[in-house]
């Protein structure tokens, strides 16, 4: 197997390893960055971005990432994307991360920004129903139900706001939360609260996805009374929040019970010459901005790593 | 590149096939078919000669896709001999489960 040496390695090509892979790059060390998926993270699918400072009026999310993806590759990182990684040793002075068990990537610093994934459920009928029905993007789905009854489930900004996107859609759409409040902005909610074709479920619980050949409805429980029902749908769209991407990290890198990242302030992990930053990383804030932030003094910490050790 | 069908061609080109046939619906404004696209095309290169890789596009094909009940993009689909065999993959999906998809859909 060939194996290319590097200063770093950034895994995870979101705002945050972009970022650290531009301040690697003009701090003229050489950098690869690795993805699964294209370039752009999380924020390529956000709709508009309104909020990074400096970018007026605002940009969508797509174009956004292809700016810092552009950034990132005129100042001369490599980029492995559409690549998994089938092997990870972080252990040593020198890490490798292989991808696809055929290309070998060695770096004495290590940058971890994987980000997140929509978390699942977990009920019965989950991966039966996967692409029958059931989904997880409503701008990928949603004119597949072209006069159709979708549920939504969740109760965060995603699940409010793509409920009032699939009205232009769906004949009918039902929101299904477990608390009896929203946690969604007070604008979001607004839109959602005065739709004539939305209808709320607060305080139930999905329990199982029904049905034979393709998705049917969902069973549900209100957990004030304890009482199930099955809400009748021909789609469901599931936003209940994110997971870390760090499943393949876990015996090597220090995580929280939930799978974040712990890092310090500096965003060094519990090994040496291996950094985190973004949304992996245990944190309070997940913004652009924020990711941006990590991926700058990850960066800058890399560089002051790697003058030491040579 | 991925070969591009519409509707009208499912029977002859999937269906009729003399390779196992590998079959993507895709749409626009979708990240995940996106990011689908570089594997299918390196995976393609893979498996020249043992399985056929075509592509439609989902909302221009709705019958099809009603058909046979493929609500999400992207989703794969696998055929052997006219039949559709195994588990269909779909949403954010990993090269090395369309690795395992194909080598299983050859033995």
């Amino acid at each position: 197997m060939e194996t290319k040496s590097y200063d770093l390695i950034v895994i995870g090509a979101g705002p945050a390893g972009l970022t650290a892979a531009l301040y690697a790059g003009r701090a003229r060390l050489k950098a690869a960055i690795v993805d699964e998926n294209l370039p752009g993270g999380w924020m390529k699918t956000t709709h508009l971005v309104a909020n990074y400072p400096g970018v007026f009026p605002e940009i969508h999310g797509r174009d956004l990432a292809k700016r810092m993806e552009d950034q990132a590759r005129h100042f001369g990182a490599d980029f492995y994307t559409a690549a998994e990684i089938s092997a990870l040793e972080l252990q040593g002075a020198v890490k490798r991360v292989v991808l696809d068990d055929e290309v070998g990537l060695e770096a004495k610093v290590v940058i971890l920004a994987m980000g997140q994934e929509p978390r699942k459920l977990g009920i019965p009928g989950e991966t039966k129903f996967k692409g029958r029905g059931l989904s997880y993007c409503a701008t990928c789905d949603g004119d597949f139900y072209q006069d159709k009854d979708v549920v939504v489930i969740g109760g965060g900004n995603s699940a409010v706001e793509e409920s009032v996107f699939l009205t232009q859609f769906a004949k009918s759409v039902t929101l299904i939360h477990q608390f009896d409040k929203f946690q969604c902005s007070a604008i979001a909610e607004e839109h959602a609260r005065g739709h004539a074709k939305i209808r709320m479920y607060l305080c139930h619980e999905p329990r199982e996805y029904i049905g034979q050949d393709r998705l049917e409805g969902v069973a549900v429980q209100d957990l004030n009374t304890g009482e199930k029902k099955i809400i009748a749908a021909d789609g469901v769209f599931v936003y209940i929040g994110f997971t870390p991407r760090t499943e393949f990290l876990k015996g090597q890198v220090g995580l929280d019970a939930r799978g974040y990242i712990q890092a310090d302030d500096l965003m060094h992990t519990n090994l040496s010459g291996v950094l985190a930053a973004g949304d992996a990383r245990v944190k309070v804030y997940r913004q652009i901005s924020t990711a941006v932030s990590d991926g700058t003094i990850a960066a800058l910490e890399a560089e002051k790593i790697l003058r030491e050790v040579k | 590149m991925t070969q591009e069908i519409n509707q009208d061609q499912f029977e002859t080109e999937v269906l009729a096939a003399d390779l196992p046939v590998v079959l993507d619906f895709f749409s626009t404004e979708c990240p995940p078919c996106e990011a689908l696209a570089p594997k299918f095309s390196s995976l393609e290169e893979a498996f020249t000669g043992r399985v056929k890789f075509l592509k439609v596009f989902r909302q221009g094909n709705r019958a099809l896709a009603e058909k046979l009940n493929v609500t999400g993009s992207p989703t794969l689909l696998f055929f052997r001999q006219g039949v559709e065999i195994g588990g269909r993959l779909s949403g954010e999906i990993k090269k090395s489960e369309i690795k395992a998809a194909l080598e299983a859909l050859l033995n």
